[in-house]
């Protein structure tokens, strides 16, 4: 079935982001001048001002700063997702980021360790998901 | 040297507010600014100043209301910060005229949101009190392909995060809408005047997790307008002068989703600038009309003005203190959840009501000197405080 919900509309600056996503691989600007890592991506560090900058691969871990459950309808692509829980999502590396915690919206809290996975939503975009970290591991 | 009190609200006028079938934004605010002329006892050519704004996709929206209005003015704009502009109207119009470049200012504001809903093909099954959705401004990534539209979902991040970090409850919330029920219920032309208790609101149907229906601010077709001038100029004209005693504005640029700002909002920085400004403290003010467009705001703003200490919102809400007979009487024509949502214009004009002190018994607060009256918008970062006093 062809995919119905709303895609990306890259920016100049955000091409990058999601040309990573679609190889599987979260990024984030990194400012060479300060340290400082963010997105939304922007020409310039928020932070200095500086345009030395690079993309660098996220941990692709983080937690839930906070989320809220959509019990209404907005867009018809989300017809069987109701409820869903979109989330708040604070990187490891300080960025933070909307996306869905996949899973019992019931089980959502704030602050909650969460880690990436990606969904193939068509041949070109991928979308960076989350679900609960998995405790326990190596 | 300070501004306080130099300049005054003189005159007030509304629209027909609520459900106004084929009204036109443009058309409602002009039969605000007319209503507000006159309440001034002033004629058109008195008015020498004009700062307006209407739904963010009329261009130079200003220019269409001075010809509407068939006025030439010296100084005019219209205004991009959505919620918060409405008080910054009026703080423009001051430093407008403190610059010299006016004397008389009419400020103003006007929506048809009931009316847009109800011509859009989309229109759902036509619930009035469903703020947000599809005339919002929507980014093309970071939020629509997660399934995230507009208001209604960004406050309630702000308010989930509030109930993680201080035990804030859906009742504490609940308790907002109900107080400011029972005040629309004693205002003729509040657009909400079902009776609201407390289960109604628990029964409320979901929205968006944590808020139900009542949570939410109306869709309503209405505009509001006030008359700015001189204290000097005030005294001589047909009201009581509402003095203008402290303004403030504070705009967390970065974000409502970075640093702390959903749950300590740019009305903290904004007060203190206004009550700096005004010479006051929050035990001053009387009656507060606050930027309600969702429960949380309201709680979330009444800490942030420390009328109460941060994370303390709640129980003080539930405690009854923005009843009419509460400590702090709160949005008392009903606010955005109960009156009619015209984003934050009708808030002045009911500091103004209750400035005069005109209004019958059962509506009008007691000895009330002092009023502030906050605004909040532009992606939910803006802020504008204003502090008025009889
Ligand atoms: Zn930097």
């Amino acid at each position: 079935m062809a995919y119905n919900k709303p895609l990306p509309v890259p920016s100049a600056e955000s091409k990058p982001f999601w040309e990573g996503c679609r190889r599987h691989e979260l990024l984030v600007q990194r400012c060479r001048a300060c340290g400082k890592h963010w997105l939304p991506p922007s020409a310039l560090c928020p932070e200095c001002l500086s345009t030395e900058w690079e993309w660098t691969r996220a941990s692709g871990k983080g937690k839930v700063f906070s989320f809220v459950v959509y019990h209404r309808l907005y867009h018809p692509g989300f017809k069987d997702e109701l409820p869903y829980a979109v989330a708040l999502i604070e990187l490891e590396e300080g960025p933070r980021m909307l996306s869905n915690v996949a899973g019992d919206v019931k089980a959502v809290k704030c602050d909650m360790p969460v880690e990436v996975f990606f969904e193939d939503a068509t041949e070109e975009v991928s979308l960076p998901k989350f679900r609960a970290a998995s405790s326990g591991r190596p | 040297m300070s501004l306080r009190d130099k300049y005054a609200i003189v005159g007030i006028g509304q629209s027909q507010i609520g459900e106004v079938p084929g009204s036109s934004s443009l058309g409602l605010l002009a039969e605000a600014m007319k209503n507000a002329i006159q309440d001034a006892g002033l004629n058109k050519g008195e008015v020498d100043g004009l700062v307006s704004r209407g739904p963010d996709d009329i261009y130079c929206h200003h220019q269409r209301m001075g010809e509407v209005l068939g006025l030439n003015v010296n100084y005019s704009t219209s205004l991009d910060n959505g919620g918060a502009s409405q008080a910054l109207g009026v703080i423009l119009a001051c430093l407008a005229m403190d610059a010299g470049l006016c004397h008389t200012v009419v400020c103003g504001y006007g929506r048809n949101a009931w009316s847009r809903t109800r011509q859009a093909a989309e229109s759902r099954k036509g619930s009035l009190q469903q703020h947000a959705g599809a005339e919002e401004q929507l980014p093309r990534e970071f939020g629509p392909e997660f399934g995230y539209f507009g208001a209604v979902a960004t406050h309630a991040f702000g308010a989930q995060r509030h109930m993680h970090l201080y035990g804030t409850t859906k009742e504490q919330m609940g308790a907002v809408a109900v107080s400011f029920r029972k005040h629309a219920r004693r205002t003729p032309w509040a657009q909400m005047k079902k009776p609201l208790t407390m289960e109604d609101y628990r029964q409320g149907r979901l929205i968006i997790e944590p808020f139900n229906v009542y949570d939410c601010s109306l869709r309503t077709d209405a505009a509001g307008a006030v008359v700015v001038t001189s204290a000097e100029r005030a005294r001589s004209l047909k009201q009581p002068p509402v003095y203008i005693s402290g303004f403030g504005s504070h705009n967390n640029l970065r974000g409502w989703f970075f640093d702390d700002h959903m749950v300590n909002t740019a009305a903290r920085a904004s007060g203190q600038t206004a009550f700096r400004m005004a010479g006051m403290s929050p035990g001053d003010v009387d009656t507060a009309q606050l930027y309600d467009c969702f429960t949380y705001m309201v709680i979330a703003e009444l800490e942030d003005y420390g009328f109460c200490p941060k994370g303390e919102g709640g129980p003080f809400v539930a405690s009854g203190a923005l009843d009419l007979e509460g400590v702090l009487p709160t949005n008392t024509a009903g606010g955005q959840l109960s009156e009619g949502h015209v984003e934050g214009m009708l808030q002045i004009l009911e500091a103004v009501r209750q400035l005069r002190q005109k209004e019958p018994p059962g509506r009008q607060v007691p000895k009330a000197e002092v009023a502030l009256v906050s605004g909040h918008g532009g992606n939910a970062v803006c802020h504008t405080t204003l502090i008025l006093r009889r």
